[in-house]
């Protein structure tokens, strides 16, 4: 299909622009019916890369009867016009939208809405393509029109049509929903500036005066009219200007005094689900929104609303009733500037002017709940807790409380509470699934909560709540506990088996739990004694009912009150170590005595009933898997916060009595003997649990050794010893997960920070691991291996001792570093004879290198010149032996899913092995050893550029296409040209040029990350051998000059090379804006390293544009391309910057055209 | 305990049993199993529990080594299950004989000719043509349960 191309000479003739018309409906309809949709899509896409197509496109416009059709000439007229602008003179710019901006008046009434829409929104973008180069007055000549249409004075298809031109051009100058244009993000930025300043409050009155225009005949009416459409238009696009991201609210922080300045806080750690923005206009916006009475008459629009719920065309859920909502929960939002810190009651009103809207959707709470059981729709009830999400996220708590006292003799927290009261109700008594709207009530609602108690907690403020409040936060509490137990009994019996279902439901209640937890500590000194009754309750059930009764629902009420106390009880540390939460540590202030303490109370009973699961017979009646689960996540929350913490800061007398009573001179020794004899039947009396010993080994165990004086004591217990002991000589031990030892080795190493001398601390780990390490050396000297390694319990032995180096080489530390180094040594020969022996075994063939590459990791930095040679030499057998074994292997087998797992395998493997070179790297950046590197040691820089050069053949281009591979690859590889291009210059032309074809086939690679990094490589590589030549040095030498084979053939230098493919890949291919400024960083140097060649380039891509206009734009560009700004031949930052911001505004010039069919 | 012992000290005679007791618990993926008297590859593993409160339950999906067929099987994860013996040997190819036999060369300088060619086309035509090509080829041959097949081909280029 050559194109619609025509221009060159004056007008089309008619004939010509039917016969266009024609293959275009014909194409659209051959979509539709399915037939040979590839041609006919090429067909509509000629279209629109033609030259010029736009009196085609107006004639379909006009004339086609096919809505389709239409539609595809509009998209025509965008995409060519977008790419042409450049040279579109300013009236064919104007015309163009005119005509669209015409056209969807003139078809107003069009019934094919998706036309006029997509028409409106070409117009749209035009304009913003045009908007820094419009004047005011033309901009001004489209606004009028615009203006005229929405005022209403052509009627209400006319207006519709306007509102509707004004919201996509909102959506197109907001950022988040703007279309690509190739333009830079600065240009999007300044748009959305200018409109901001200039036009947005007045589109805004625009729609707001086309709504008032209407209203009248609305709330006269009994039956839907054309004016709602046009009411329903207005207010979304004032919620749509509302939910625009002003300038003000995120750089108007500096002038925020006023006390509501405090709803500016959004933590971005409060664990929020729901959407909530606010909404900050600023001053300037204050006469239109606050006290113009526009929220007055939106109220009383939507009241006028409700009471013709009942007439024909109207319902909760029509249109209008939404959308009038959605604006006013919105103007919940409304915060910041825009009222006056000086006028305090301006502020007030306006929520009080809301809530009094509001109150009628949720207020009775139980009516409201009865009314939806029935089938009321609950969307009213929705966005009033919505709403109060809002206005609980912009005010103070007592604020908020306050706020209905002077409507209802109650306050807004008792309202909140009754609310979620109702909700968690009807929760409790129809637990379906399809219940759907009370789940998300709960949400809302709790979210609000959180809005409300989070910044109190972290001020520790719970006094500030007011006591009504306390106690509504106490009853609710007690609500929501006694649904989650009733939940939990009735869910005992149920068969959890859909697994991804439930990871996704665990994270969900931990999020609910937080947030259930912040209710709960509001009232702590409820709560508490709350939580210690139930329990109480439930372990004498437990005593009282063993052995003659179920006690199944017991026990899994009993799981969700751990998991309950535990998010009450102590925050999430997530590496850290969190605090005693405010609430706990000051409430409770006249407590003195530890025995009479709730919280120690409270404690002491989980901590006994735990102990008891060390008791056999206790254990098989009572202690199940998933109740031991909920013990040692509860056991591991708590010893975080509150075992053994730290002795400072002990003014306030109860938190003394608090932190002391578990602390390292009180009961803090004894509880951890217990935790950790409770650990050791975890991970041994309950075979094969893997979740429960997963959560043993990574969340109880791992954490308590993160502290330091907690290691202290634990490597004194007795209980300690006999674990480390298990774990070195039992056989028991064996029978956990491997990837579970290996996390217990990295452990047991780590708790020998506690052993105060070094040289027992160094014993400590020889004994831990020695004997795993001999029988390694031992196996591997055999000479029957070949028959003993393959017996499957040789594998399973052999792979548990690696497992286990493995993690004991990632608890690498100064102190432990030489007993690690010694027994890694010891097992370098055995590495690689097991390698030989196990390379058809590819899970072995894995653990090995993963073992290599931790113990590396661990040690490279402090190795001594010797040792570094040593390591070095090992880790390039290694990587020759693993390459001989799989170059050119080829695995045969009839099951396809077999042949990808060995290629997955295959990938994890090479993984492994980049990581090994990238560990080696590390040597040159961080190094520990007493020597200066400087003198005579291995040169990092050629062994990682050998190993690559052994790694890379391995690496097939079906294999880049894993991501994490390929990123590590890279990465790897710029950083080697990026750090040492001397390095490169020394390789030989084969190992050369195949780091240079990768690089090729990086700079073509869809990911941007990936392309990014291979421009850096470039940069690096040609910036080097510039600055060596310039000094008069050789630079790359050879490989950048090219060379001349014997055959007479001339091997272009590479550098010329990548200048050719890097500006065909500028000029004429696809790729993100986000990379113009990095292939700019490369394209400088490669340039002033072959003037020549560029030279040449350039006349041929003048010689090839037949065009004299196009020509000389082409020419002119590429002349102030080296010579604006003062463009240098210099590599420094400055000129890096200025030839930056050239090319930027020479591709913006140029490829447009360059790009034409 | 007792079947244990021969964990840690392998006995001397060698390849006595074809499968090995191993408790479910410890079998990963990747690994081997015998699944209704047949030797798999395990390709997915999930555990599961019996009710809420009872213990643990391996699922096995494994693909037989031989056959290929898919093979699936529950275990509670604290008992045992069968770990079949696999044993690859390197050969290298000297001849494809017309009626379906490869002739090989073993370590100790022997030829081995009982060995028939696979049948599944895709994997005849990969030996044949590195064959008929002239390349050095090593063929990797997977034996388990009494039985043996060809799995993996590797060219080894002129010495």
């Amino acid at each position: 299909m050559q194109g619609f191309s025509e221009r060159g000479g004056g007008p089309l003739d008619l004939a010509q622009l039917q016969s266009t018309m024609h293959a275009i409906e014909l194409a659209c309809a051959s979509i539709q019916m399915h037939m040979n949709p590839a041609a006919a899509e090429a067909t509509i896409l000629s279209l629109s890369q033609s030259s010029q197509p736009y009196q085609a496109c107006k004639f379909i416009l006009e004339n086609s009867q096919m809505a389709n059709a239409r539609f595809q000439a509009a998209a025509a007229i965008r995409n060519a016009a977008i790419r042409e602008w450049g040279f579109l003179t300013s009236d064919d710019k104007r015309n163009l939208i005119s005509f669209c901006l015409c056209f969807v008046m003139q078809h107003a009434n069009s019934p094919e809405g998706y036309v006029q829409v997509k028409v409106s929104s070409v117009a749209a973008q035009l304009l913003k393509r045009g908007w820094l180069d419009f004047t005011a007055a033309e901009k001004e000549a489209f606004f009028n029109q615009v203006n005229q249409a929405v005022s209403g004075i052509h009627g209400v298809d006319v207006q519709f049509t306007g509102i509707n031109f004004l919201e996509s051009l909102v959506s197109e100058f907001s950022p988040s929903t703007s279309s690509a244009m190739g333009l830079p993000r600065e240009f999007h930025e300044q748009c959305r500036k200018s409109l901001e300043l200039n036009h947005l409050k007045i589109f805004y009155c625009w729609a707001r005066d086309a709504a008032l225009s209407v209203t009248n005949r609305i709330t006269e009416s009994d039956s839907a009219i054309p004016e709602v459409k046009v009411c329903t238009a207005a207010l979304r696009l004032m919620l749509q200007i509302l939910n625009w991201d002003f300038l003000s609210s995120s750089s108007g922080a500096a002038t925020s005094t006023s006390i509501f300045q405090i709803g500016g806080r959004q933590g971005s750690d409060s664990p929020k689900k729901s959407e909530c923005n606010l909404v900050q206009p600023g001053p300037a916006w204050r006469d239109v929104l606050v006290t113009s009475g526009h929220i007055g008459w939106l109220l009383n629009l939507y009241a006028a609303l409700r009471h013709k719920f009942s007439c024909e065309g109207y319902w909760l859920d029509c249109p209008i009733a939404v959308s009038a909502r959605k604006l006013i929960v919105q103007f919940c939002s409304l915060t910041g500037t825009i009222f006056p810190s000086d006028n305090p009651q301006m502020y007030e009103h306006h929520i009080l002017q809301l809530l009094s809207g509001i109150i009628q959707w949720i207020d009775p709470p139980d009516a409201v709940s009865k009314a939806i059981e029935c089938g009321k729709s609950e969307s009213e009830m929705l966005d009033g807790c919505r709403a109060l999400l809002s206005i609980a996220t912009v005010t103070t708590p007592s604020m908020f409380d306050q706020l209905l006292k002077s409507t209802r003799p109650f306050g807004a927290l008792t309202l909140l509470s009754t609310l979620m009261c109702e909700v968690v109700k009807i929760l409790m008594t129809n637990n379906s699934e399809e219940e759907a709207w009370s789940w998300e009530a709960r949400d809302i609602l709790l979210d609000a909560w959180t809005a409300i108690l989070v910044p109190l907690e972290r001020n520790g403020g719970y006094a500030l709540l007011p006591p009504e409040g306390k106690n509504a936060a106490a009853s609710l509490f007690a609500l929501i506990v006694e649904a989650e137990l009733k939940a939990a009994a009735a869910s005992a019996f149920k068969d959890d088996d859909d697994s991804d279902y439930l990871q996704a439901s665990i994270s969900a209640m931990d999020e609910r739990l937080s947030s259930y937890a912040l209710i709960g500590r509001a009232a702590i000194d409820v709560t508490i004694p709350l939580l210690s009754r139930l329990f109480s309750e439930r372990f004498l059930r437990l005593n009282q009912g063993r052995g003659i009764v179920d006690m199944t629902e017991t026990l899994e009420e009993l799981y969700s009150l751990l998991l309950i106390t535990g998010h009450v009880i102590a925050d999430e540390g997530e590496g850290e170590t969190p605090l005693v939460p405010n609430a706990i540590q000051t409430r409770f202030s006249d407590i003195v005595e530890a025995d009479k303490h709730p919280v120690i109370v409270l404690f002491s009973s989980v901590i006994r009933f735990a102990e008891q699961s060390l008791d056999p017979e206790m254990r098989q009646s009572v202690f199940s898997p998933r109740l031991m689960e909920a013990v040692i996540w509860f056991l591991a929350r708590w010893s975080c916060t509150y075992l053994m913490p730290p002795e400072e800061n002990r003014e306030l007398n109860s938190r003394k009595v608090l932190l002391g009573f578990f602390g390292q001179h009180n009961q803090g020794k004894l509880v951890l003997d217990i935790i950790v004899r409770i650990s050791m039947t975890a991970l041994v009396s309950y075979p094969g649990e893997k979740d429960l010993q997963a959560l043993t080994c990574y969340r109880l165990l791992h954490t308590l050794v993160l502290q330091k004086h907690i290691c202290l004591h634990i490597v004194a217990l007795d209980s300690w010893r006999d674990l480390a002991n298990a774990f070195a000589n039992g056989e028991t031990l064996f029978m956990l997960n491997t990837a579970h030892q290996r996390s217990l080795a990295q452990t047991l190493v780590r708790s020998a920070s506690g052993i105060r001398n070094s040289e027992s601390a160094n014993q400590y780990v020889r004994d831990l691991l020695g004997h795993m390490a001999r029988y390694l050396a031992e196996i591997s000297s055999k000479n029957d291996i070949k028959i003993v390694a393959q017996r499957p319990n040789t594998i399973l032995l052999v792979s548990c001792f690696l497992e286990r180096l493995r993690g004991s080489a990632s608890a690498s530390e100064p102190r432990t570093q030489k007993a690690i180094y010694e027994l890694g040594f010891s097992v370098l020969n055995s590495v690689l004879v097991l390698l030989e022996v196990y390379k058809h075994e590819s899970a072995v063939v894995y653990l090995l290198l993963k073992f290599v590459v931790a113990w590396v990791d661990g040690q490279i930095s402090y190795l001594e010149t010797q040792e570094t040679a040593v390591v070095v030499n090992f880790c390039m057998s290694l990587l020759q032996i693993y390459s001989s074994h799989n170059i050119g292997k080829i695995s045969l087998s009839l099951s396809n899913s077999l042949l990808s797992e060995a290629k997955t395998e295959k990938y994890k493997d090479l993984r492994a092995l980049l990581q090994l070179l990238s560990n080696l790297c590390s040597k040159d950046l961080v190094d520990f050893s007493s020597e200066s590197s400087e003198t005579q040691g291995t040169n990092i820089s050629q062994v990682v550029y050998y190993g690559l050069h052994i790694v890379t053949p391995l690496i097939s281009l079906d294999l880049l296409k894993y991501p994490k591979l390929c990123y590590d690859y890279f990465s790897l590889l710029s950083h080697l040209l990026e750090v040492y291009p001397e390095t490169v210059a020394q390789l030989n032309s084969e190992a050369f040029s195949q780091v240079l074809a990768t690089l090729d086939f990086g700079l073509h690679h869809q990911d941007t990350e990936i392309v990014d990094m291979c421009l850096r490589a470039l940069r690096a590589l040609a910036s080097y051998h510039y600055v060596e030549t310039s000094a008069g040095k050789v630079g790359l030498g050879s490989h950048a000059t090219g060379l001349t084979y014997r055959s007479g053939n001339l091997q272009e230098g590479i550098l010329s090379r990548f200048l050719r493919s890097l500006l065909q890949l500028l000029l004429f291919e696809d790729y993100s804006p986000d990379l113009v400024s990095s292939a700019a960083d490369a394209l400088l140097p490669l340039m002033l390293c072959e003037q020549g060649v560029y030279q040449r380039l350039v006349s041929e891509l003048i010689g090839r544009q037949t065009n004299p206009t196009l020509r000389s734009r082409l020419v002119n560009a590429l002349q102030s391309l080296t010579s604006t700004n003062h463009l240098s031949s210099t590599l420094d930052r400055k000129n890096y910057q200025i030839f930056r911001k050239n090319l930027k505004t020479f591709l913006i010039e140029v490829r447009g055209f360059l790009r034409t069919v | 305990m007792s079947d244990e012992e021969h964990h840690f000290e392998a006995k001397g005679d060698a390849g006595a049993s074809k499968t090995y007791p191993q408790q479910a618990g410890t079998i990963r993926k990747n690994g081997y199993i015998v699944i209704k008297g047949r030797p798999c590859k395990v390709v997915e593993v999930s555990t599961s529990k019996t009710g809420k409160h009872g213990h643990a339950k391996c699922h096995f999906v494994g693909i037989d080594i031989f056959t290929a067929k898919k093979l699936e099987d529950i275990v509670p994860s604290s008992h045992n299950c069968d770990v079949p013996h696999v044993n690859r040997t390197d050969y290298q190819l000297i001849d494809i004989s017309e009626d379906g036999f490869v002739s090989l060369l073993t370590e100790s300088g022997g030829t081995k000719d009982d060995l028939r060619l696979p049948t599944d086309e895709n994997m005849l035509s990969q030996i044949k043509e590195g064959f008929e090509s002239g390349k050095d080829l090593v063929l990797s041959v997977m034996s388990a349960m009494g039985e043996e097949q060809i799995c993996a081909l590797k060219d080894i280029g002129p010495k």
